[in-house]
């Protein structure tokens, strides 16, 4: 209910203001967008639901805004976005719609469908034209579902307190809503490859804070954020069909996912040309079939990566990243990790068409890879180039 | 010996221009703007999008289309180059976090604008006629 409660009030609350507005110029209005096409090459497996061993051009994505700003401390707003990526998406969602209300740079409130402020990406890690990466890293950021686990419907706090000189000052976030991934979501391609759908998709609430230091230090940022999420119970079918007498079985079933906690500490360093950053995740707790299984699969993975990068020209940027995801809960073997030390380059054309090159190399099989476009098994290592075009406005 | 005297040269020619830079570009607001003066970092949190508030009055950034004295402005003030900037402001545009500031043609169009819209802060080039505005002194 809240999904439908918090983006209609963010509505009314728009209409209001609007219809209070003299002209549109007093709206302040305005239109933003972006479109990306990506090309990915694999050397062994196939990766994101892509043929990338031939060679795929399977990554699209568009985004279009509206915001408007009628006061000063009034923002409303909303974003669409076409993604395609492999089998992933394919379809126009909603990024977000709210609105926003600054009292002061203490203290501001927003609601309605609204971007979730986790780590030092989470609330941009869609956004490609923000960063010089083509792929973030896939421990912490996979990109498997763009907005469904990206923002909640609900509400957010934020502000930015002066801690003194000498103490630098602090960014907060606090947050409370529900998460709603679609029952379509690219998040469940690999289930649904092995004959479990989601009957509704999962909805579970989320509560979070994030913290952002920023130090005394010049360009030193020391971050934290915590979420908590709340027991999910999904309805689902599994489809079983019998090799030999080709008779299909469906069981129904429900998903209880059950992953508490999710802290995350983060650092980022910049001066002049350089940046360094680093960010650690932890996300426990166990996932229940039931209807196929009585035991619970148990979650421990730990994630990471540390990133650096230098701008040589205006125009051109650097960098290198390591990342690791590993599950210390799941079998022995290549599918417990995963593994990726990324080269990394951007060149900007002009200040709306950009350009990213990007090579990895990735061990492990834990991130990425799907059944059905690798019927042969995966191999324990691939080399990935991605070549990336973006334009932005 | 010949190598030096012109790694000398060139880092003194390069040191005239950053101070020229430096100077090249005037910090004016509204005239009901209470602050005489702001500091780098307060800039630099106005033109990122970190506050809104100078002195604890609401502040609202302007911008000069693409140019010298915005390349000017950045690097003496803001510490960041042109692609870098508008990066930074389409994390926040995109994410839902704030507006892009208002981006105009040339200094006599920046001077209008700051001087009818009250909480209004812009930059132009030094020798750019700027009556009706406030000419705050950077710290």
């Amino acid at each position: 209910m809240r999904r439908l409660i918090f983006p209609a009030l963010a509505v009314w609350f728009a209409a209001a203001v609007f219809a209070h507005a003299q002209s549109l110029d007093d709206l302040n209005m305005q239109i933003h967008g972006y479109a990306t096409q990506g090309f990915l090459y694999t050397t062994n497996n196939n990766i994101f639901t892509t043929n990338s061993s031939n060679g795929s051009p399977a990554w699209t994505e568009a985004v279009m805004n509206v915001t408007a700003q009628p006061q000063p401390k009034l923002r409303v707003g909303v974003q669409a976005r076409y993604f395609l990526l492999g089998n992933f998406g394919n379809a126009i969602t909603l990024d977000w719609a709210e609105a926003d209300y600054k009292v002061n740079d203490k203290f501001g409130v927003r609601f309605g469908k609204v971007k979730i402020p986790t780590g030092l990406f989470n609330e941009i890690q869609d956004i490609d034209p923000a960063y010089m990466w083509a792929l973030l890293p896939q421990s912490i950021y996979p990109i498997t579902s763009r907005n469904s686990v990206l923002a909640e419907y609900g509400g957010l706090v934020y502000g930015t307190l002066a801690l003194g000189k000498s103490a630098g000052k602090i960014e907060y976030r606090g947050w409370s809503g529900e998460i709603v991934v679609g029952p379509n979501d690219g998040y469940w391609v690999t289930m649904k490859e092995q004959g479990i759908a989601l009957t509704n998709g999962l909805h579970t609430p989320e509560t979070g804070v994030t913290l952002h230091w920023i130090t005394p230090a010049p360009g030193l940022m020391i971050g934290a954020s915590y979420a908590r999420l709340s027991q999910s119970n999904s309805p689902f079918t599994d489809t079983y069909v019998v090799p030999t007498q080709g008779i299909t079985i469906t069981t129904p079933g429900t998903m209880v996912l059950n992953v508490p906690n999710w802290p995350d500490y983060f650092v980022r360093w910049e001066k002049d040309r350089v940046m360094a950053a680093g960010e650690y995740e932890r996300s426990a707790g166990n996932v229940v079939m039931s209807g196929l299984s009585p035991l619970p699969q148990n979650i421990d993975t730990r994630s990471w990566y540390l990133m650096t990068s230098y701008r040589f020209t205006d125009k051109l940027i650097a960098g290198v990243y390591v990342t690791q995801d590993f599950n210390h809960q799941a079998a022995l073997g290549p599918s417990r990790y995963f593994k990726d030390w990324v080269v990394s380059s951007r060149y900007d054309f002009n200040q709306y068409l950009y350009m990213k090159a990007e090579e990895h190399f990735i061990e492990g099989t834990a991130v990425g890879y799907d059944i059905d476009l690798n019927t042969g098994g995966l191999q324990p290592s691939t080399k990935m180039t991605i070549l990336k075009l973006g334009v932005s406005f | 010996m010949k190598k030096l005297f012109w790694t000398m040269l060139f880092a003194l020619v390069a040191s005239l221009f950053a101070v020229r830079a430096q100077a090249q570009a005037l910090v004016i607001a509204n005239p009901g703007v209470k602050a005489g003066a702001v500091s780098k970092s307060q800039l630099r949190d106005i033109f990122t999008g970190g506050s809104t508030s100078l002195d604890g009055a609401a502040v609202t950034p302007v911008l000069l289309k693409q140019g010298a004295v915005t390349n000017e402005f950045l690097a003496a003030y803001i510490g960041k180059n042109d692609t870098a900037f508008r990066a930074g402001w389409r994390s926040l545009v995109f994410s839902g976090q704030a507006s892009m500031p208002r981006s105009l043609d040339n200094d006599a169009a920046v001077v209008d604008y700051v001087a009818h819209n009250a909480g209004a802060i812009g930059y132009i080039g030094k020798s750019s006629p700027h009556e009706g505005v406030k000419v705050l002194v950077v710290k």
